[in-house]
């Protein structure tokens, strides 16, 4: 277990640059998720983490030492990669214990660790087999087991569960978050999947086009998401974003739909703006306003709905169940307290608490 | 219709591929077949027509001729220190050099890679004399070092390209693992990349010592003396200005393509491949 920090870290290939200064602190034992769209370069930065690729500029440190100029091994690190990458020439008990026999630990030691980490993973009865005879899950787990036995500072996981089918995905999910609590070993964790995140993190961090566009919590970056970007990103269905501007002291969308808002947006006036709404945040509400039913999915215990509101089309996610048809009318309003309100030009939330 | 409906196999009648192999099978071992049989008949039957499909009393004679009475257990041996020598030599100097190509980016390394090619690009008859010449000075003429050099040079640039590729072909997550789990460079090559990469390394070996083991210009023109001079020369020898002893050279060539088939034989389970299978994804 140990800290880690990455302190303003760039990475170039030649004349291209692909991570801008990117700076995270990660506490002892904390669980990081980095997060964002494919090309981000959250990859590129678990692999500068790792010691696969090079730190073109900046500094990471893991625990008390800087680590930009050690080999891997000298990192006390481990890592699971998306494809598993399993030595295919080697039983399961060989692949967990590569690392030790590298080290030239004692035999019956080894031994005695592979077998106490395959325990733990349900992994007993396959110590003689080989990956290939292996199902995706059991792959899976040989490959964090592998990790494991190392007992590292600090794990490292690549997208370890896109290869997975969805059911898989979420058992694998929390048998991970499980390990977590029991080993308490400081993991960066990167995926594209947002509700990874939300599920496994203490610690998101959203990542687009090389530079970290908000780290949190994951409740607080569904709550107060800095821009648009983030606030697209995390949550689904995605958050509703609505075109307009601020004009006497509410917001009027492109279609002069006007929203009345919770607070004083005076200093604002005529600015360009877009409102933000979670599709839980619409309420229905007969003095609300109406809103065209475009198409409605019934999920049982909620019903999403698809309506176009001052000229957009948004998602309202209700309890109750709808009993209208496409292409009649619905009316609902905003919970004032939840609409957010961002910047039209830059998409940066403008933090109306702090103003108030 | 009730009757259970099953996939038609798409392509050609089953009974015309069936045909067409066995008659490719026929044609192609027609000659060892005819081989064989030439080694067992006395030299009048050689020359009978219509040929002589299976010799009444099968003679030893021609065997015994060439184990005894010739160099050719002399040769023998010649061939197989050379053919094991410069094939365990090139695989070793191609294993490090392919695996630099495979899996390193440095400058100028397409035009290095081109250029391994252009020694197999030169005719055999532009080289030999620029190599006896270079082999004189070296005083390595009449040698097995002068030969196995020679071969050397000969089969290692296809052996790269052929390594290089078969290196590229392992999924590189597994090294970066390994170096992860603490191995160093030459342990991912030694512990990983080679032993999944046995059917090219097989491959390899079998195009290696096959080349070596037929040759015949270079050793013809680099091995006078019959201390180093190799199989392929010692058939020729049964060809004298006036006669040619049939019976012993066919008897010669069952005893020279004996070891090829072994090779073979021994490394046909290797050449099926298959080995990365569930190294990555599922």
């Amino acid at each position: 277990m140990a800290p880690v920090s990455i302190n303003n870290v760039r990475k170039s290939y030649g004349a291209l640059e692909v991570l801008h200064g990117v700076s995270i602190d990660i506490a002892d034992g904390e669980f990081v998720v980095l997060v964002g769209p494919s090309g981000c370069g959250k990859s590129t930065l678990l692999r500068m983490l790792a010691g696969l690729e090079d730190i073109s500029a900046g500094e990471i440190s893991i625990g008390d030492r800087v680590v930009n100029g050690l080999q891997p091994k000298e990192r006390d690190i481990a890592m699971v990669f998306q494809s598993y990458a399993l030595y295919p020439h080697m039983t399961v008990e060989q692949n967990m214990g590569f690392s030790l026999k590298l080290a030239r630990a004692p035999k019956e030691e080894t031994r005695d660790r592979v077998a106490k980490v395959a325990a733990m993973l349900n992994l007993g009865d396959y110590l003689d087999r080989y990956p290939r005879q292996l199902s995706g899950g059991q792959r899976q787990r040989v490959a964090m087991g592998r990790a494991m036995v190392r007992n590292p500072e600090v794990f490292l996981f690549d997208e370890p569960l896109s290869n997975l089918d969805a059911k898989l995905r979420v058992q694998m999910r929390s048998e991970i978050k499980q390990n977590h609590h029991r080993l308490k070993t400081t993991t960066v964790y990167v995926t594209h999947d947002q509700i990874e995140a939300m599920t496994m993190a203490d610690k998101i961090v959203v990542m687009h086009g090389g530079i970290v566009e908000q780290m949190g919590s994951p409740l607080e970056l569904y709550d107060h998401p800095a821009n648009l970007f983030v606030a697209g990103f995390i949550g689904s269905p995605a958050m509703n974003v609505i075109g307009g501007k601020v004009s006497g002291g509410g917001f009027v969308g492109d279609d002069g739909t006007r929203i009345a808002l919770p607070f004083s947006v005076t200093e604002f006036e005529g600015r360009e703006m877009k409102l933000g709404i979670r599709p839980e945040h619409l309420l229905l509400d007969a003095n609300g306003h109406a809103a065209e039913i475009i198409t409605i999915e019934p999920t049982g215990a909620e019903t999403q709905v698809l309506l176009r509101l001052a000229g957009h089309e948004i998602v309202g996610v209700f309890r109750e169940r709808i009993l209208q048809k496409p292409g009649e009318i619905l009316h609902v309003s905003l919970i004032p307290e939840r609409i957010q309100l961002f910047d039209g030009k830059s998409g940066q939330r403008i933090d109306f608490r702090e103003a108030a | 219709m009730n009757k259970l409906q099953t996939l038609k196999r798409p392509g050609l009648p089953g009974w015309l591929i069936l045909t067409a192999s066995v008659l490719l099978v026929l044609v192609c071992l027609f000659p060892f077949w005819w081989m064989v049989l030439s080694s067992v008949k006395t030299l009048r039957e050689l020359y009978t027509v219509p040929p002589i499909w299976w010799p009444a009393a099968p003679t030893w004679e021609n065997y015994r001729t060439v184990l005894f009475e010739s160099n050719i257990p002399r040769y023998f041996l010649n061939s197989i220190i050379i053919s094991v020598g410069s094939t365990a030599l090139a695989l070793v100097l191609a294993i490090f050099a392919s695996y630099g190509f495979a899996r390193f980016n440095f400058k100028g390394k397409p035009l290095l890679q081109s250029f391994v090619l252009v020694g197999q690009l030169l005719p055999t008859a532009a080289i030999i004399v620029p190599l006896f010449v270079t082999l004189r000075v070296l005083n390595l003429v009449n040698t097995y070092w002068g030969l196995i050099l020679v071969y050397m040079i000969i089969t290692l640039p296809l052996s790269v390209w052929m390594l290089t590729s078969y290196f590229k072909n392992i999924p590189v997550e597994l090294e970066e693992a390994a170096i992860i789990d603490g191995a160093s460079r030459l342990e991912c090559l030694f512990r990983i990349t080679l032993p999944l990469s046995l059917p090219g390394l097989a491959s390899v070996m079998v195009y290696a010592f096959v080349t070596t083991w037929n040759e015949f210009i270079f050793a013809l023109c680099f091995a006078t003396d019959s201390s180093v001079k190799t199989l392929p020369i010692g058939l020729a020898e049964f060809s004298t200005e006036f006669n040619t002893d049939w019976g012993a050279v066919m008897a010669a060539s069952v005893v020279m393509t004996l070891p090829i088939a072994i090779l073979f034989l021994s490394m046909q389970r290797l050449f099926v491949g298959g080995l990365t299978a569930g190294a990555t994804k599922g």
